[in-house]
């Protein structure tokens, strides 16, 4: 809004200044040459009234001079001049005087002497004060002069009078007063002064001027040679153009016409003119105002309409059409803006689609819950309420996918996804997070509820999902997080709600609700894998060895190598505080490696001292996704010269149905070089035994869960011994662990079964006390040999409890 | 033609009034201005201080002649009766305001009956009343004894009576008489006497106009 008021208000600005300068440049111009041509015009004025003036002086002297002339020639004057009448002779000059509007009249005669005087009748005869004048017209016959009588001035006109030869003078004296000023006035149009120079001082004679202007001029005029060339007077009332006209010298006093008029005066025929255009000037100022305020709204009015429309799409609103129908570039900019605006509401239609929903499901993705959760949050917090969330994968996925192809695995998401969202209620939401990841929001307070919900998922899950008549065999893990038990914001709550999914699926229980340990070891985890590194650099970490035992002969032929973390603070740290993590983070890798060369070249070590023995080394999932994991051991294997038959990888049924036809390749591969393989925690998966039947194993070891307790319980030996004939029916050798007791012992020994392992024989030792147990058991013989002469059960017994 | 005339005079005078005397003395006169030089036309006249016996002078004629008063200059004796004939075709009306004379001739044409009897000494200034440019001079004597200068401004006076006398000047436009000397005439010749006139006044220069 002010951005526009100043934009309107400076092309107002701009216009009103443009045209202020143009016409004050204007004004002045004019102004400047009215003021010259005012000038110009006064002295041309002042130029004519100077001629006008001399002639009228010179007329007024002519006219003076007929005059006299006449009188001069008058017969009987003469006759009274010639005849010595003086009284006669006075009132003849008396009479004429009147007659020719002379001041005075003189007689002079050829002496020079004043005979007669109209000025001062009566008075003595006395000598023609000015001689200059008689002597002029003496030699030129008349004469004329400007002359000071009795403190007046006068022009003097002096004529012969004849008779017939000059027998005297006539002397006219017209003043030069302020009548004649004013007459000189009326002819000329200038104010007429007359002043008289006296010692560098001025006096005014007379002046059309009033009082107050003489005056100043008096004091104006300066000294008099200088005067002469004035042509401006500074006068109360402003300058006036000025000539000085030399009138005529009287011994050393200079008399003079001043002829002025006012520069005002000239300047006056320029005032209407002036006038005219300061009105046309501010009549144009105010058009361009008002005009620049018509533009400025037109411009501005519809900038501000188009602004709102901007700042409503800034603001998300994109409903209102913007609606300016104008043919100029402003309706065309609003055209645009429009045009803009449905685009971007289109864009952001679609946008927000792609953002908030998974294209595979037409569920909401992950954007989306984590939103409906943040406000599931929010609105819970308002009225004090709890909300849940849970989060699952399923099982096998990657094993659909991959074996069965991905158009399998996307029907397998959208038939889950499909299920979900039947159960979950119209307040709850159901999102696919992204892989074969789903999380659920609902709003159930009560754990229980939560619960159901979560058997309800797996129950619904079990049920069998066909593709292509195909059965899809998948199952799922839950883990669950509650608001505000477990977490009061939403990334927390979520990540608990993943830590307890994965704590299900490794306990295999199907659901798991949140427990603050997990979180804990969650935070272990994060420094153990620093110190878990620093392990491996320091050489923390050992491998200890567990004897492994023929049942039939009591040989100790191999041994399986186990990892062990001695931290130098907390002492022994459990493989099952740090294996599980370091799969989890793909750390196992290094793990491996290291437990590998550790092993091989132990093993090479006992064999060079002539103990040959089989070590077991066990082999995570991920390690089977490593192709370069069967040069690796081949390079071990030749570097401590340790023949193939001597290593043992023990996988688990896990290990290779996460991804089954790469760990095939892979086994295959192993089983080339020539190295045992063992199926380790044989029953806890699903694993198929014709499954099973295509891998190259070897053996096949019963997981403890089943072997330490079948003394107690009946069917855990049935699955033992039918486990036992199922392996050596496939040709494998089949091995117990978890042997704890000698019972335990005599019963696998009596149902076949090859080798045993346990607590019962050997905990697990490290290599020095492995070699010295060796060595203890049967001093001075072969391996095998000494195991077979010290196999009684009870001896075994006895040497456990004294390790244990 | 001035010249002529007033020789004429000269010789008149001394023809009538000084032709057999043989005490008579013979003078030779110079005049000039005050700046040295001659004046011609100058008159030089002796005014004896002895009551002279008067014979009666003969008439004297100013004509007037172009507006011009001819002649311009005339020298006549006390007494001496002028007629003053007029032979323009136009009138003149002739003034004078001089002292030794005063008269005025109404306008008029011809020859007025009467002549104007010049019966002072003086100068006597005649203008036309009608026509400002005529000016003419008459010297009224008192004496027989006047002569005018020639161009070396010499004049010669014969047949003059040793005695008192007083010499004077007299040159237009001088309007009146101008003081003189007092000399004494002896007889027989003398040595030129000079006389310094100053004949200059404005006059001068209006009438050479």
């Amino acid at each position: 809004m002010i951005l526009f008021r100043s934009l309107r208000v400076r092309m107002i600005v701009f216009l009103v200044a443009l045209l202020g300068l143009v016409q004050a440049s204007e004004f002045i111009l004019t102004n400047h040459a009215s003021y010259n041509a005012a000038r110009g015009k006064l002295e041309d004025d002042l130029g004519v009234g100077e001629k006008v003036f001399a002639r009228v002086l010179r007329q007024n002297a002519e006219s003076q001079e007929q005059a006299a002339a006449v009188l001069a020639s008058d017969f009987a004057f003469r006759e009274a001049v010639a005849t010595g009448d003086v009284g006669t002779l006075a009132s003849a000059l008396e009479n004429h005087g009147a007659r020719i509007k002379a001041k005075a009249l003189l007689y002079v005669n050829l002496n020079g002497d004043v005979v007669a005087d109209t000025l001062r009748p009566g008075e003595p005869s006395r000598h023609f004060e000015f001689e200059g004048l008689i002597e002029q017209a003496r030699s030129q016959g008349d004469a004329s002069t400007i002359g000071m009588l009795e403190d007046r001035a006068f022009q003097m006109i002096a004529v012969p009078v004849r008779a017939p030869i000059t027998i005297g003078w006539i002397v006219a004296c017209f003043p030069i007063d302020g009548e004649l000023a004013g007459d000189l006035r009326g002819l000329t149009g200038l104010e007429v002064s007359f002043a008289l120079e006296h010692a560098g001082h001025w006096s005014l004679l007379a002046s059309t001027l009033p009082p107050a202007q003489s005056g100043a001029l008096r004091a104006g005029i300066p000294a008099y040679p200088a005067a002469m060339q004035t042509r401006l007077l500074s006068m109360p009332g402003g300058d006036q153009q000025a000539r000085f006209v030399a009138l005529g010298d009287v011994g050393a006093e200079h008399i003079v016409a001043v002829l002025q008029r006012p520069i005002a005066d000239a300047m006056a025929r320029f005032r209407s003119l002036r006038a005219t255009l300061i009105v046309l000037g501010v009549i144009s100022l105010a058009l361009s105002i008002a005009g620049s305020i018509m533009i400025g709204l037109g411009i501005t009015r519809p900038i501000e309409l188009l602004l709102a429309a901007v700042r409503r799409i800034r603001q998300g609103d994109y409903s209102e059409p913007i609606r300016i129908q104008r043919d100029d570039e402003i309706g065309v900019l609003a055209q645009g803006l429009d045009h803009m605006r449905a685009g971007i509401a289109e864009r952001e239609q679609r946008i927000l689609k792609l953002a908030y929903v998974d294209s595979l499901t037409q569920l909401p993705n992950r954007s989306q819950f984590n939103e409906a959760l943040e406000q599931g949050i929010a609105a819970a917090r308002a009225r004090g309420g709890a909300l849940a969330i849970l989060v699952m994968d399923l099982d096998r996925f990657k094993y659909v996918n991959d074996s069965l192809g991905h158009g399998v695995g996307d029907h397998l998401l959208r038939q889950v996804g499909q299920r979900l969202a039947s159960l979950i209620g119209p307040e709850g939401r159901v999102a696919r997070l992204g892989g074969d990841e789903f999380a659920m929001l609902t709003f159930a307070a009560d754990p229980a509820e939560v619960i159901e919900l979560a058997q309800k998922i797996a129950a619904s899950l079990e049920r069998p999902i066909y593709y292509q008549e195909q059965l899809l065999d998948v199952g799922t893990s839950i883990g669950i997080a509650l608001y505000p038990l477990h977490a009061t914001d939403s990334e927390t709550l979520v990540r608990n709600a993943d830590i307890a999914m994965y704590v299900a699926k490794r306990n295999k229980s199907g659901y798991t609700i949140y427990d603050p340990n997990y979180d804990t070891s969650q935070k272990e985890h994060l420094s153990l894998l620093g110190e878990l590194r620093r392990a491996v650099e320091h050489g923390e970490l050992r491998l200890y060895y567990q004897p492994k035992v023929t049942l039939n002969s009591a040989a100790v032929v191999a041994a399986e190598a186990l990892i062990r973390w001695i931290h130098p603070v907390r002492g022994l740290v459990p493989p099952a505080l740090f294996v599980p993590f370091a799969e989890h983070t793909g750390y196992i890798k290094v793990l491996t490696r290291w437990v590998l060369q550790e092993a091989v070249r132990q093993c090479g070590v006992w064999r060079r001292d002539g103990v040959e023995l089989q070590i077991s080394v066990n082999i995570s999932a991920r390690d089977l996704m490593n192709r370069d994991l069967p040069d690796a051991i081949q390079a071990l294997l030749l570097e401590h010269d340790v023949p193939p038959r001597l290593l043992c990888l023990e996988i688990t049924e896990s290990g290779f149905m996460e991804d089954p036809m790469h760990a095939q390749e892979v086994l295959e591969r192993l089983a080339k070089i020539g190295l045992q393989l063992s199926i380790d925690d044989y029953g806890t998966g699903y694993s198929s035994l014709s499954y099973i039947m295509q891998l190259p194993v070897n053996e096949l070891k019963i997981d403890r869960s089943f072997v330490s307790h079948m003394g107690e319980k009946g069917d855990l030996a049935t699955i033992v011994r039918s486990t036992i004939e199922l392996g050596h029916s496939l040709g494998l050798k089949v091995v117990a662990e978890g042997v704890e007791d000698g019972q335990c012992f005599a019963l696998l020994r009596e149902l076949g079964c090859d080798s045993a392992q346990g607590y019962f024989i050997s905990p697990p030792l490290p290599a020095e006390a492995f070699r010295e147990w060796l060595a203890g058991s049967l001093p001075g013989s072969a391996p095998v040999k000494r195991a077979q002469q010290s196999a009684s059960l009870s001896e075994l017994a006895r040497r456990q409890s004294a390790t244990g | 033609m001035p010249a002529h005339r007033s020789l004429g005079a000269l010789l008149a005078a001394a023809a009538l009034g000084l032709g057999g005397q043989s005490s008579a003395a013979e003078l030779q006169l110079q005049v000039a201005n005050p700046g040295g030089s001659p004046i011609a036309d100058a008159v030089v006249y002796l005014t004896p201080q002895t009551a002279p016996s008067h014979p009666s002078p003969p008439k004297a004629i100013i004509d007037q002649v172009n507006r011009q008063f001819v002649p311009r200059v005339s020298v006549i004796q006390v007494g001496t009766p002028v007629s003053f004939p007029n032979s323009d075709n136009i009138r003149h009306s002739v003034y004078s305001f001089s002292p030794a004379k005063t008269f005025t001739l109404k306008l008029y044409a011809g020859t007025p009956t009467n002549p104007v009897v010049f019966d002072n000494a003086g100068v006597v200034v005649l203008g036309c009343n009608i026509h400002d440019r005529m000016v003419a001079w008459v010297l009224v004597l008192d004496t027989p004894y006047y002569a005018r200068t020639d161009q070396s401004g010499m004049a010669q006076l014969d047949n003059v009576p040793p005695g008192e006398y007083l010499l004077r000047a007299w040159h237009e436009p001088l309007s009146s008489e101008q003081p003189g000397e007092m000399i004494h005439v002896d007889a027989g010749a003398a040595a030129v006497r000079k006389l310094v006139l100053d004949a200059s006044g404005p006059d001068m220069a209006e009438m050479q106009q």
